[in-house]
């Protein structure tokens, strides 16, 4: 057979409006989409932040779809195709360098991502995102307006509870860190606060609980556990300072459930997702003794670090 | 050395330029590429917004797919079509102006994408005017092709000629439809309707742009070097009708994970296996071609650059019709898997291909090329390189994509990377002396020899070019 340019040309025309008929037109006709249940149009301030969003290519970095495999942040809700009928373009995203966001609005307060944006490695240590400190305050407003808005009308939920718990924490800590302490014992559920903790502070298990303070806290809290991290100057209330639980009323079951579940309405965010369960004991484990300077679940009264590692007495015949 | 003149009419300039233009762009946009690497393993390597990973990213990939291998596979199919045609181009003035506009739409891109002028649509970021840049060189491309071969004095139209047709035709369509051009301010649609549209786009600007030209470079020059006529002739059609019929279909095998149509997902899965079939047709021509002629492929730098990517091109297209499973999709979608499979089929396949025609088309302009060893030691390098690169990045796609299976959240798999994106940005450095030591070879052969005289380049009398002749 003898190919002609033409004949090519022609037989190419073919196959082009053949396939943008069945792969790009019968869609949209076929099924039109309707808005689903939580998808709303964003506020101006929102989409300001859209577009920020889209010219700092954070797409490269971020998807913004779940799928039934996933686990983790997002994977409260198996993203629907109404979830993105407002959307133009679509910021579906490749690649997961970072984690998904479709469920993003209202997983944290705005202080915390105002530091993360600041510098990621302030409320995530070990994180790779950039810097996006450049961008001026009414942009980081914008930006961050449009990441609390991801999750439509779940993530407006979520931000009506960060918000009320704000304003509560924020008269809380007014009244100073004495009473800021009080109020926070107050808010954890009564069997929390008298379980101790179930793990022994063996060394191996403070070494564990080391590594975990500093991947995920001590930006926060601080080398020293007084609340006077890098990230402290951008958020109120501030980071806690466990010092201060040497005058209060605690327990390892008390640390455990604020570490799990995190302080909605503070930076403070929650760490179920993670951290596994031993992890958090050893993290508790970790705090309790090296900075309030004492493990009471076991029993042992320490003054200072170097007295609460030393190995439990021998058991009494 | 003669004096440099913007539009130059004389005969094979506007292939040479749009090999060297290429050859300049894959430097630039591997150097993109290695701070973005490095950014990767030290994000506060860099203060300025405008390098930061996220902005230059684009950048990168643009520059490589629009500059790199757009340009060098243009150029060497220009020079394919006009040996086939046994007639020189059509205009080389029509072919230097496409040249510029195609060198203005990639500079322009490189240094806009970082600025944060973006449409965000992967592979379609580049906004309004620079898509109209392109689609206006590709028209031209299209009308010198065409002209071309309307005067050509061989009758018979081979196999390159086709795929360079098809590329040409294809891409205008895919390119219009894919970046939304009635829309200049958004270059989008809604909804998954935009995915769905950005990722037929996505798709085929590899499809129907960048593959065809390599295989028909590969029909090209692999008979010719290997000195043995193309096995077989029936096969040649059957790689390539099925494959353009298979491969403009599965654009949402891309969205196998997202809230797309069931029954589209499906189109996109069987069409992605059946695409096996040209590609195997196509590989089978090419390796039989080269019967009792393997020992060829060490001698020629041409040979061994496009038998290796004939290598690369069965691995990424095996890869790719499994990676089109839904099975494979829930472990390693979203991974650097992916990245792995694409600079596999970028720089592996498509790439190799481009630098292995660049120096056959420069050889047969000068004689021989500046330094062969030069180019030798260049192939082993980008070897070297695409091996590791896909060898690590797969490695780092099966490490997050377990780990996020068994419940690791992204944050805590972080720092199982550190090692893979640092051999990544080691590796790096390989493709990048590579394209280095490419340019550098192009340029002392460009400016170094006195070109040879090809009779069948010889402008034609009352063409348009004779008169202006340089
Ligand atoms: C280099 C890739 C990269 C880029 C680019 C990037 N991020 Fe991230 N992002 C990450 C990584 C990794 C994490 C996880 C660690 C952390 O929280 O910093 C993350 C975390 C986040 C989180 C916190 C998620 C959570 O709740 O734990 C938000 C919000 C976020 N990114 C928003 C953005 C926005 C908005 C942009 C663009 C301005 C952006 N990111 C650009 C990599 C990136
Ligand atoms: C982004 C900053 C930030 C990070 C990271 C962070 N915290 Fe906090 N944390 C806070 C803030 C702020 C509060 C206090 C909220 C308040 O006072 O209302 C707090 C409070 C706490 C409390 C409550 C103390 C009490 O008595 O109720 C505990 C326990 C705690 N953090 C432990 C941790 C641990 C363990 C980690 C790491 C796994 C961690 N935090 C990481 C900001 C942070
Ligand atoms: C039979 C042939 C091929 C098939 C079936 C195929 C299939 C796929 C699939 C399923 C993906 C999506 C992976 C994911 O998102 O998880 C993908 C991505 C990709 N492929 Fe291929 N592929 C093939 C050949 C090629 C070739 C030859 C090239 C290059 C010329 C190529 C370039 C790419 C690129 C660049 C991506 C990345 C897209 C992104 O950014 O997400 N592929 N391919």
């Amino acid at each position: 057979m003898g190919m002609t340019p033409r004949m090519v040309g022609v037989g190419m025309a073919i196959i082009a409006s053949a396939t943008a008929w069945s792969v790009l037109f019968l869609p949209g006709l076929t099924a039109p989409i309707r808005p689903s249940a939580i998808a709303r149009r964003l506020t101006p301030l929102e989409a300001r932040g859209r577009i920020l969003y889209i010219r700092n290519g954070c797409i490269g970095c971020h998807t913004q779809y779940v799928r039934p495999s996933d686990w983790g942040l997002s994977a409260l809700r198996v993203s629907q195709p109404g979830d993105y009928v407002y959307d133009q373009p679509h910021l579906l995203g490749s690649e997961r360098t970072g984690p998904d966001l479709s469920q993003e609005g209202g997983q944290h307060t705005n202080d915390w991502h105002w530091a993360h944006f600041r510098d990621p490695r302030l409320t995530r240590p070990a994180s790779i995102m950039p810097r996006f400190r450049f961008l001026s305050r009414p942009r980081m407003r914008a930006l961050i307006a449009y990441v609390q808005s991801l999750g439509g009308k779940m993530a407006d939920a979520r931000m009506a509870r960060q918000n009320d718990w704000h304003r509560r924490l924020l008269a809380a800590w007014r009244r100073g860190e004495d009473a800021n302490a009080d109020f926070l014992y107050r808010r954890v559920p009564a069997p929390w606060r008298v379980l101790p903790n179930p793990y022994p502070a063996t060394q191996a298990a403070l070494a564990r609980g080391r590594f975990v303070y500093e991947q995920e806290c001590i930006n926060c809290h601080g080398p020293l556990g007084d609340g006077n991290g890098p990230a402290a100057r951008y958020l109120l209330p501030r980071p806690f300072n466990f010092t201060l639980l040497k005058r209060h009323p605690w327990s390892g079951g008390l640390l455990y459930y604020q570490i799990m579940n995190g302080i909605t309405g503070s930076a403070m965010p929650y760490f179920k997702q993670d951290l596994e369960s031993a992890k958090i004991w050893d993290v508790s484990n970790y705090i309790a003794v090296e900075f309030i300077g004492k493990n009471i679940d076991s029993g042992e009264t320490g003054s200072g670090i170097p007295a609460a590692r030393e190995p439990a007495p021998p058991p009494r015949p | 050395m003669p004096r440099f003149r913007f539009i130059d009419a004389s005969p094979g300039s506007t292939a040479r330029r749009f090999i060297l233009s290429g050859a300049g762009w894959f430097l630039a946009a591997t150097l993109i590429g290695l701070l973005a690497a490095v950014e990767l393993v030290a994000p506060d390597l860099v203060q300025s917004r405008y390098f930061l990973f996220p902005r230059i990213r684009p950048s990168h990939v643009n520059t490589n797919v629009f500059g790199f291998l757009s340009m060098m596979l243009i150029g060497a199919m220009l020079w394919a079509v006009s040996r086939l045609a046994q007639a020189p181009l059509w205009s080389e003035k029509l072919g230097n102006c496409t040249l510029w506009l195609w060198n203005a739409a990639v500079f322009a891109g490189m240094v806009s994408l970082p600025m944060g002028y973006t449409q965000s649509h992967e592979y379609g970021e580049y906004v309004w005017p620079i898509d109209v840049l392109i689609v206006a060189a590709l028209a031209l491309l299209a009308l010198n092709i065409f002209k071309t071969l309307e005067r050509r004095r061989e009758r018979l139209l081979y196999v390159t000629n086709w795929y360079a047709i098809g590329a040409v035709v294809a891409t205008l369509a895919v390119y219009f439809l894919g970046n939304v051009m009635w829309h200049p301010l958004t270059g989008a649609l809604h909804g998954m309707n935009d995915a769905e549209w950005a990722w037929f786009y996505g798709h085929n600007i590899f499809g129907v742009w960048i593959t065809p030209l390599a295989l028909g470079l590969c029909y090209f020059w692999l008979p010719r070097e290997a000195d043995q006529p193309l096995y077989s002739h029936t096969l040649s059609l059957l790689g390539f009708w099925p494959y353009f019929a298979f491969y403009m279909q599965v654009g949402a095998h891309h969205l196998l994970e997202a809230p797309a149509p069931g029954w589209l997902k499906l189109i996109a899965e069987i069409n992605s296996v059946g695409l096996l079939i040209p590609v195997y047709a196509f590989l089978a021509n090419q390796w039989l071609t080269l019967r009792g002629r393997w020992w060829k492929i060490p001698g020629s730098v041409t040979l061994k650059f496009i038998f290796a990517g004939t290598v690369m091109y069965f691995f990424v297209s095996t890869q790719g019709a499994l990676m089109a499973l839904p099975s494979e999709q829930r472990l390693l979608h979203f991974t650097n898997w992916t990245v792995g499979h694409a600079h596999l089929g970028l720089l592996g396949f498509a790439g190799f291909i481009a630098c292995g025609a660049g120096y056959g088309v420069l050889r047969e302009m000068y004689g021989e090329f500046w330094s062969s060893r030069l180019a030798h030691l260049q192939y082993w390098f980008m070897l070297i390189g695409i091996a590791g690169f896909t060898f690590v990045l797969s490695y780092a796609g099966l490490v997050q994509g377990s780990a996020w299976r068994n419940g690791e959240t992204v944050y805590r798999v972080l720092p199982e990377l550190v090692v893979p994106y640092l051999a990544r940005a080691i590796l790096g450095t390989f493709i990048i002396s590579g394209a280095a030591i490419q340019f550098y070879n192009f340029l002392r052969t460009i400016y170094g020899r006195a070109p040879v005289r090809m009779p069948w380049l010889a402008p034609e009398a009352g063409s348009l070019d004779a008169v202006a002749g340089g």
